[in-house]
């Protein structure tokens, strides 16, 4: 095998898996509704695909194609040398499809519709690798009613592999015939004749200009069919133009080209229904970019809605950070004497905390203390008894509910606009949006309560240094070590020394121990101010950050999955294109034959 | 002429005019758009310009592209007045010529409505690519003082503009020399064209060019049978061209005369022997256009305006028009009752006031309404009461932190109900866009879409949050209770005197309750109460109206006073929190119905109501008036056409036989 039929091998292999990736693409049930008309429109494309696969290794058929009264009858007569299918002066002459083919050609492979065909078998070496269709013309009837020849036409081109478009003077500028062929190209080798060349005007250089627009133009044949039959009929070879058609239609349409010609017809078809879906998608385009927009803005509201609710929740107890701190620092510092005493502290401060909670519960009876201290130390207590309960309460009412409906409804407009299903910013059936907001915000929660955790480690390893320590330590040990030193000196050394001094009496130890009483109030109070130094901007950095983190979970999870398999398939759709693209260019067919330039999507039909 | 349709001309002027009106009044219909009817186009480009005029002939060569229209144009024209050319749909624009003089009496630009006139110059004018429409005019000294014959551009390219140009002259015109060869004459789009000429009962003269004769001559009348019966159209005259390009290019080609229909009796050889190769040579070219000279321009002119007047008349035209609107405007009937019927901005779920609030402005109306002695103590004791409260606040914001006030929050509960009534009513709009009228579909799409949702909620947030909502409760709360002062009297004397007592006992109460520290509290019970349902409110509301009366005087005094007023009072008081929220519903049901629907609910009422318009009635009048004129003019025509024997031979008389006549 040589390297050209390799690569060759290797491109039909290419185009199968194209057709395979389609018949992928086009399965499934979206949310999206243009998506499923996509999806059925490559489905119908499938069922013609199918056809073609199925007679790969036929004959192909070649049909003709133009107005009534073009000569496509004569035309063929003149290729197969000998009358075989009627010409006439009454239009239309050709009502019913011809197929013309060689007595030996089997017919079943094409699975073309033969019990509306005439077959006429007869021999002839044009016939030696193709079968020829003589077609009813698509210009007599205005409607494709049932029975016309336009619908008849319809019906059959579909089959056909090479149309053989036959005009002439009068009739290469009729709008009917030309949009039948931009509907019926699509899929087709082109070859453009102008016949009646005994009476009419050489028009190709026109033709050739008006047809350049939407088609590949390779060869115009100026052919007179009636003299060129004769001249077969006589034994003569016909010369000229007529000739060269003969010679193309021999060799262009050759056994070897058809596999060729049929998956460059194929893939003109994909091209076809593809770039007809992506129009259709794309139309849709702009909205589907607003409604994520809205989306993210939304979601960008709602997350900023939180930090800033987070910020003042934590900025509003101090009290609580301040324990939680001493807490922390008193299990990195383990069993020493300022620990232990910041220990006792801190359980103290839980106690009265508790007792004054409970005993203190409403206005009321504060007004009846009328104690203005106990007010301001009540306040804060009960700010910090609510900020405790906040880090839960965050959970179920941090989020404004009112947010999240607007967002619904402004989202469901956008829905709308971009053919998506309104039912997939819906809560979840058997969960309310209150639980649809609460999963929201769980995720929200539990990334603020790891972030509290590290504040407050880091507070605490920052403020509470080996020299810190250090200096808390010999200040509380020093008064200690003072009284000790006082009271040591006095029973050891001066009551020995000089008896008149007397022994410290009781008084003393009692003004000792409320000095260190004192003193380590003083210095607790100290220590707790320096524990809360940078405090204020780690909760503002920490909000900040919180407010720029992306969510693990968004608003309307359903709503985000059927985005993300929308762009999914459109990548998949333009993906699929692009290599369609591709391998149109690589697999060229002969020079010789005209294809369609521009592809109307009209012509995805069933045959 | 005997008989005309002069006096129709003013009625059929004021039928464009009255359509004209018509039409605007039901632009929200969709009707088909009366410029693309053919019937109104008849009525613009024929009956307009032509019915009040006098009889002159427009005959127009028409036919597929390139088949030799120009050709036989020229051969008419007696000179190279259109440019031929070998390539298709050349002409693609109007070229007429005029006999010397006419313009000074007709106005052309009238005659041919749509186009721009411009004065002939040279051939190759008309094969100008332009977007406006075109019309070129020269004189001609051979033709007869009342014939226009116009050159047209195809009717069956891929130019769609030739096509409208083609059929604009088409409905202007009285005669068509239609061209047809044999690859032609059967195609669809010819056939659709002379179709409607048929329809329009035009005057066909039929030219089969480009014939091979003698070949030929056995299947023309196969070809004219097809064509005939496809149309409908009968040719008065049939000409056959042969196919002679160099005869053609140098103006020399030949028409040969045959008789159409063939009698069926002369079938076969007779057919043959009557239109057998007859050369009529050089004579045939004259021939032509005499024989569109000879025609009896006054029957043809009745002929075709009568029959454009009877299809604009019949049920394809002016009466179907009428029909399709009084359809729709049914339609839209049947879609405004749907609305109206679901109610779209209905609300209910409104949130209710805190009771406080509204004891607040009761309380604050009863001051206004205190005098004398009474208020002055009342004023007094109240002045100290809200020092204390004043206190009472502060200490309290300390503890509980600032609390947003009452009203601030029940328009953040206000707002909530407004998303669940904007929510409510898009599911409803959805529902009825499911419901599927093709008539409303675009417009609830719109509705439904993104930038009207945005739209309608920025527009209603704007609104809500410049709500005076302390304002509107103030003027409610004082014109109920102006109104219970007006109504009942009695109740509001007793109110007076029970106030009156109150005064007289403040200081004790005041003393005491200042005593038993109750002052403080009286507020505090004041707002659990303002939470919990009417029913105590109403008797904290007349405690707090009566200044705390009833702590020192004791209920009995009141419901000893006023049993039966109590419950009157609670329903007064339900009435004004009832009222609130039905005043604040109703505003949100008033925004929804301007942003949302808009002008949706009128227009559709307004469509609703078109087919009983005025206009719609003075049309069917004038249509049936104008039908009954035709049919007499149709009689009149009839019992003149039995008086002559043939009338074939009548029409192409000479033009001094007409005069006769």
């Amino acid at each position: 095998m040589s390297d050209s039929e390799l690569a060759q091998l290797e491109l039909f292999a290419l185009v199968d898996e194209l057709v395979r990736k389609l018949q992928q693409w086009s399965e499934g049930e979206s949310a999206w509704a243009p998506l499923n008309q996509s999806r059925a429109l490559v489905r119908r494309l499938l069922t013609r695909v199918e056809t073609l696969r199925i007679r790969l290794e036929s004959p192909l058929v070649v049909a003709t194609f133009g107005g009534t009264g073009t000569g496509k009858s004569s035309l063929v007569n003149a290729l197969v040398g000998r009358e075989c299918t009627r010409t006439g002066r009454e239009r239309p002459t050709t009502t019913r499809p011809v197929l013309i083919t060689q007595s030996d050609t089997e017919l079943k492979p094409l699975n073309l519709p033969l019990e509306q065909f005439e077959i006429v078998r007869v021999e002839s070496p044009i016939l030696r690798d193709i079968v020829i269709l003589d077609c009813p013309d698509p210009d007599t009837n205005e409607a494709a009613a049932s029975g016309s020849n336009l619908e008849m036409l319809r019906r059959v081109l579909p089959h056909c592999d090479v149309l053989l478009y036959a005009s002439t003077q009068q009739k290469y500028r009729s709008a009917r015939v030309l949009d039948e062929l931009n509907v019926a190209a699509a899929g087709c080798r082109l070859i453009f004749v102008q016949t009646h060349a005994d009476s009419d005007e050489d028009i190709r250089d026109d033709w050739r200009r008006l047809l350049g627009k939407q088609y590949e133009v390779p060869d115009v044949f100026f052919v007179d069919s009636v003299q060129a039959l004769s001249e077969q009929q006589s034994g003569r070879r016909p010369g000229g133009d007529f000739a060269k058609l003969q010679d193309l239609l021999t060799t262009r349409l050759a056994a070897v080209q058809r596999v060729q010609i049929r998956r460059a017809n194929l893939l003109d078809l994909t091209a076809v229904t593809l770039g007809k879906c992506r129009e259709q998608l794309g139309r849709f385009d702009p909205a589907i970019a607003s409604l994520e927009k809205t989306l993210a803005e939304h979601r960008q509201k709602l997350t900023r809605e939180m930090a800033r609710e987070l910020k003042s929740q934590l900025g509003a107890c101090s009290h609580l950070w301040e324990q939680r701190i001493l807490t922390e620092v008193t299990t990195l510092w383990g069993a020493s004497p300022f620990s232990a005493l910041l220990r006792i502290y801190s359980g103290l401060g839980a106690l009265i905390t508790s007792a004054s909670l409970y005993r203190a519960r409403s206005g009321a009876q504060l007004a009846l203390i009328g104690a203005m201290q106990g007010t301001r130390w009540l306040t804060a207590r009960q700010k910090e008894r609510t900020a405790e309960g906040r880090f839960e309460e965050l959970a179920t009412l941090g989020i404004d509910e009112n947010l999240v409906r607007e967002a619904r409804l402004l989202i469901g407009g956008h829905l709308q606009d971009a053919g998506l299903e309104s039912s997939l910013t819906d809560p979840r059936p058997g969960e309310d949006a209150r639980l649809e907001t609460a999963r929201f915000e769980s995720g929200f929660l539990e990334s603020a309560k790891r972030r509290i955790n590290d504040t407050i480690e880091r507070l605490a390893r920052r403020n509470s240094g080996m020299i810190a320590r250090a200096w808390y330590e010999l200040l509380l040990l020093s008064f200690v070590g003072f009284v000790l030193y006082r009271a040591g000196r006095n029973f050891f050394w001066d009551t020995v020394m000089d008896p008149a001094v007397k022994v410290l009496p009781m008084d003393f130890y009692v003004s000792a121990g409320l000095f260190f009483v004192l003193w380590s109030v003083i210095l607790v109070m100290c220590f707790s101010r320096r524990l809360k130094r940078g405090l204020q901007s780690e909760i503002t950095t920490m909000a900040n950050e919180m407010a720029e983190q992306k969510l693990t979970s968004g608003l309307f999870p359903d709503l985000e999955r059927a985005l993300e398999s929308v762009h999914r398939d459109r990548r998949r759709l333009d993906e699929m294109s692009l290599s369609c693209q591709q391998l149109r260019g690589d697999l060229a067919t002969s020079p010789d034959l005209g294809s369609p330039r521009q592809l109307n999507g009209a012509s995805v039909s069933i045959p | 002429m005997p008989i005309s349709f002069v006096q129709c001309a003013q009625k059929v002027q004021q039928l464009h005019r009255l359509l004209g009106e018509l039409e605007q009044l039901s632009s929200i219909l969709q009707v088909e758009p009366l410029h693309k009817c053919e019937w109104f186009q008849l009525l613009e480009q024929k009956l307009l310009p032509q019915l009040g005029d006098d009889a002159f002939l427009v005959a127009a060569v028409v036919g597929g592209t390139n088949i030799g229209k120009s050709v036989l144009f020229n051969h008419l024209a007696g000179s190279r007045a259109s440019a031929t050319s070998p390539l298709a749909s050349g002409t693609k624009h109007v070229t007429c010529l005029a006999p010397a003089g006419f313009e000074a009496s007709h106005d052309l630009s009238a005659i041919f409505p749509g186009f721009e006139l411009k004065a002939w110059a040279d051939s190759e004018q008309a094969l100008a690519e332009s977007r406006t429409d075109w019309l070129f005019w020269r004189h001609s000294d051979s033709l007869p003082a009342n014939l226009l014959v116009l050159d047209t551009p195809d009717i069956d390219s891929d130019a769609r503009v030739n096509w409208e140009r083609a059929d604009k002259i088409r409905r202007t015109a009285d005669v068509l020399v239609a061209v047809l060869t044999q690859q032609k004459y059967n195609d669809a789009a010819v056939k659709e064209f002379f179709r409607r000429a048929a329809a329009e009962d035009k005057f066909v003269l039929v030219v089969f060019n480009q014939v091979h004769l003698p070949d030929d001559e056995p299947y023309w009348p196969l070809w004219m049978k097809t064509f005939c019966d496809e149309t409908g159209v009968q040719p008065q005259f049939l000409y056959l061209a042969p196919h002679d390009r160099r005869a053609a290019e140098s103006n020399q080609l030949e028409f040969f005369e045959r008789t159409w229909p063939v009698s069926q009796v002369s079938n076969n050889d007779e057919a043959s022997a009557v239109n057998s190769v007859r050369p009529a040579g050089q004579q045939a070219g004259r021939r032509l256009r005499e024989d569109l000279s000879a025609l009896r321009f006054g029957e043809i002119k009745l002929r075709t305006l009568r029959s454009a007047l009877e299809l604009i008349l019949n049920s394809e035209g002016v009466p179907h028009y009428l029909q399709r609107v009084k359809d729709r405007s049914a339609e839209f009937r049947s879609a405004s009752e749907l609305l109206s019927t679901h109610k779209l901005a209905e609300i209910d779920n409104w949130p209710m006031l805190r009771n406080g609030l509204i004891v607040e402005k009761i309380r604050s109306w009863w001051q206004g309404q205190r005098e004398g002695w009474s208020a002055k103590v009342h004023n007094f004791y109240n002045a100290i009461g809200g020092g204390i409260t004043k206190g009472w606040k502060l200490v309290d914001e300390q503890i509980r932190g600032p609390q947003t006030p009452p009203l601030e929050a029940y328009r953040a509960r206000e707002w909530e109900a407004v998303l669940d009534a904007v929510d409510e009513v898009y599911s409803r709009l959805n529902w009825f866009k499911e419901l599927g009228n093709p008539l409303l579909q675009p417009r609830l799409e719109a509705l439904l879409g993104a930038t009207t949702r945005q739209q309608l909620l920025d527009q209603i947030r704007s609104e809500h949050e410049a709500a005076d909502l302390d304002g509107q409760l103030q003027d409610l709360v004082r014109t109920e209770l102006n109104k219970f002062r007006n109504e009942s009297p009695e109740w509001y004397r007793s109110l007076r005197q029970l106030d009156a007592v109150a005064a007289a006992a403040r200081p004790a109460v005041s003393i005491a309750l200042f005593v038993t520290g109750m002052g403080p509290v009286g507020n505090a019970v004041g707002h659990l109460a303002a939470e919990t349902a009417v029913t105590s409110a109403v008797s904290v509301a007349g405690e707090v109206a009566a200044g705390g009366v009833t702590a020192a005087v004791g209920e009995t005094w009141i419901s000893n006073t006023a049993s039966s007023g109590a419950a009157w009072l609670e329903s007064r008081f339900r009435r004004i929190h009832e009222l609130f929220i039905a005043q604040r519903a109703a505003w949100l049901a008033e925004l929804l119905q301007k942003y949302l629907l808009g002008s949706l609910p009128e227009e559709l009422a307004h469509a609703a109501i078109i087919s009983e318009s005025p206009t719609f009635q003075q049309i069917e009048q004038l249509a049936c008036s104008l039908r009954e004129e035709v049919a007499e003019v149709r009689n009149l025509a009839n019992q003149l056409a039995d008086g002559s024997e043939d009338n074939r031979t009548e029409i192409i008389d000479d033009q001094t036989t007409q005069e006769h006549s």
